[in-house]
């Protein structure tokens, strides 16, 4: 009695199922032997089987590979199971940080603090801490080569992005007549002749005329 | 009129935030310890959670509103300096040269597309946040480690760097040999029992050395016995019994 190879679909299943993180396509068809075209095959069949319509766990495509998750519709269940509550959201510093992070990183401590006009050391270790961050390098150039931050992969899964270019481009994220605006008030509130208080004090935006609010650097959870 | 030591009047306001949750005095404490940034403090929410909590009718009513007040204040204080721009006199570097309306425009503009992208940011992790991946953690295999560059330079280093050998310079010729001393000691031993301190008496410390290892050599050959009544006591040589022909 000779036993019958396992389809395409079961390997990878297997493989994925013991794996806690993303695993790229090269690895998974390293570990099954499978040509990489039969494995991206596979994948997408299992995409179909394991979608949010369909069952429980769901194949997400994050941080460069493929693993699996529990659909978040059952994510109550699992969280009762496990008797442990979600970890608490992010605060809006971290996420401007991490912003930092991914938009202008790998960068220093330093220069984060200087983009959000704030200290921001005690929300990097944080970050840090949650393997949100990573100290991938020195800046040699600096003095005292301070640490490199850039975003990880546990960020990349955690915000459900394959890469990093599933992010919107930072440019894209305000529109040019809204960073004009941020331009024109700053330099019209220098102007003495204009003598509108409104428009000298309009750094948080004036909210009546439906101009964006920009607030203070810095000022996240105020 | 007395007063009486109040103690911690807010030591049972705890408190529920999205950065923190537990008692508000350990609050207080991360904050001064730079464990927690005042900016994550929604100070507004603070002061609604104490006002939900507030028991007019206790006993010491005023004296809890007293220390939030005051501790509100500083917090309040706290987070409006750190807001302010640093106005260090002696400070030098482009920062501390004051920013033209061109420049803070530029920075403003910067800050506003990172506000934008921390929004979006903020969406995404909401959106992921029910996906709970296995449960199954497999151990990195020893091949995937990340390895450090510097550690496998000190590594390498240390394999094929030859040992520098100690300096003997300052030690003389050897002058006495165990072959020597043994002589001695036999010769010592026609005469009876002799003490080891009578035996090395007027010799340096390389020769008592030395005739030491003698009399080791000697008793281990069985032609000396070693008496030694108490540990570290004297130690007195006999000759040993002859053999019987």
């Amino acid at each position: 009695m000779t036993e019958r190879a396992p389809a395409p679909e079961h390997l990878l299943e297997a493989v994925l199922l013991v794996s806690a993180r993303p695993v790229p396509t090269a690895d998974l068809a390293s570990a099954t032997g499978l040509p990489p075209d039969e494995v991206e095959a596979a994948l997408a069949n299992l995409a179909g089987r394991y979608s949010p319509g369909t069952s429980g766990v769901v194949l997400r495509a994050a941080a460069g590979g493929y693993l699996f998750s529990t659909n978040p519709a059952c994510s109550a269940a699992v969280e009762r199971f496990r008797e442990e509550a979600r970890p608490a959201p992010l605060s809006g510093a971290a996420h401007e940080v991490l912003a930092c992070a991914l938009y202008l990183g790998p960068l220093t401590r330093g220069a984060v603090s200087r983009v959000r006009g704030v200290n921001s050391d005690a929300v990097v270790r944080n970050l840090l801490e949650r393997n949100l961050l990573a100290e991938i390098g020195a800046d040699r150039e600096a003095p005292g080569a301070p640490a490199l931050l850039a975003v990880t992969d546990e960020f990349l899964a955690a915000t459900d992005a394959a890469s990093r270019e599933d992010f919107p481009p930072l440019d894209a994220l305000v529109s040019q007549e809204e960073l004009d605006r941020v331009r024109e008030r700053l330099t019209s509130a220098e102007e003495p002749q204009t003598g509108d208080s409104q428009t000298g004090d309009s750094q948080t935006g004036d909210s009546q005329t439906g101009e964006p609010q920009v607030e203070a650097p810095g000022s996240g959870a105020t | 009129m007395t007063f009486e030591a109040t103690g911690r009047s807010l030591a049972d306001f705890t408190v529920e935030l999205d950065v923190y949750s537990g008692p508000y005095e350990w609050l207080l404490a991360l904050i001064l310890k730079d464990e927690l940034e005042i900016f994550e403090v929604p100070l507004r929410e603070l002061v609604g959670l104490y006002a939900g909590s507030r028991d007019p009718e206790a006993p010491n009513a005023l004296d809890r509103d007293t220390d939030f007040a005051g501790s509100a204040a500083a917090l309040i204080l706290l987070k409006s300096r750190t807001l302010s721009p640093a106005t260090d006199p002696e400070a030098d570097g482009e920062d501390a040269v004051a920013a033209t309306p061109e420049e803070l425009a530029e920075r403003l503009q910067q800050y506003l597309k990172i506000r934008r992208a921390a929004e979006d940011l903020r969406d995404r992790f909401a959106r992921a946040a029910g996906h709970h991946p296995s449960a199954h953690v497999v151990p990195p295999k020893p091949g995937r480690l990340r390895v450090a560059e510097d550690r496998v330079t000190l590594a390498a280093r240390r394999t094929f760097s030859r040992l520098i050998e100690p300096p003997v310079a300052h030690l003389g010729p050897i002058t006495v040999t165990v072959q020597e001393l043994a002589g001695l000691i036999r010769a010592g031993l026609l005469r009876g029992p002799v003490s080891f301190e009578d035996l090395t008496r007027g010799m340096d410390r390389l020769r008592s050395a030395v005739a030491f290892a003698a009399a080791l050599s000697l008793a281990q050959e069985g032609s000396v016995k070693l008496l030694q009544p108490e540990p570290l006591g004297a130690l007195t040589l006999e000759p040993s019994e002859p053999s019987p022909r």
